[in-house]
């Protein structure tokens, strides 16, 4: 992993394109601003790590316990 | 023209090009660009979302709002635009299911809702406050069987 040190204002390239920013760092937290492509999903990688999880999860799934055509139980 | 789906689950089908859906950032931690949706009836309560590149990747997806009556989706304003989704009206929601043995045991992502609009679809992070990764689909259940 390459590591950099960098004070609030200082920024970061990722490419030609991809800006990060430390904007403010106060006590343990660290704000970062992140000026990306349109084209450059940016998620939080504890989110994207729970959701890559349940897209796994769910795509491991057999059409055999699926209930075909489930009574709306409300 | 006509893909023909040679799928691992449910054999070979053929999707006309209008069912294509193109995902051009994939599904999260999964990718694949080109997916289509099966059901095996116009109500059904799960459809499957099917790769048209991988016939092993289909995940089940369900209308949250079939089991969540008051789910919501909010995505920030640019985001929707990045997206490309400029009205709700035309743009179907689904979330991913996780099936289990038990029907106790399934549950929904509302977290991460998956917008199809267009013929495009995009999974996003649903910034609504009450969206957990894993929402019991037939919480109900766990007492019928207790009973």
């Amino acid at each position: 992993m390459l590591i950099i040190t960098r004070r609030p204002g200082e920024k970061i390239m990722l490419g030609d394109d991809t800006v990060i920013e430390v904007i403010e760092v106060s006590g343990s937290s660290v704000r970062i601003g992140i000026d990306a492509p349109r084209s450059l999903p940016v998620y939080r990688e504890e989110i994207w790590r729970s959701v890559k999880e349940e897209n796994a999860a769910a795509a491991s799934a057999d059409p055999d316990v699926l209930p075909d055509d489930l009574p709306v139980t409300k | 023209m006509a893909v023909t789906l040679n799928s691992t689950r449910f054999g070979e089908v053929e999707i006309p090009e209008e069912a294509v859906i193109e995902f051009p950032h994939g599904l999260i931690g999964l990718g694949g660009n080109r997916y289509t949706l099966l059901a095996r009836s116009d109500d059904a309560a799960f459809v499957w979302l099917h790769s048209l590149d991988d016939p092993a990747l289909a995940l089940p997806l369900t209308n949250p709002w079939r089991f969540f009556d008051s789910y919501e989706v909010e995505i920030a304003d640019d985001e929707a635009s990045r997206l490309g989704i400029e009205s709700t009206e035309d743009t179907a929601v689904y979330v991913t299911v996780r099936a289990a043995e038990s029907l106790e045991d399934f549950s929904a992502n509302l977290r991460a809702p998956i917008l199809v609009s267009n013929g495009l679809g995009h999974q996003v992070i649903n910034q609504a406050p009450d969206a957990p990764v894993r929402a019991p689909l037939f919480p109900a259940n766990v007492e019928e069987r207790a009973a």
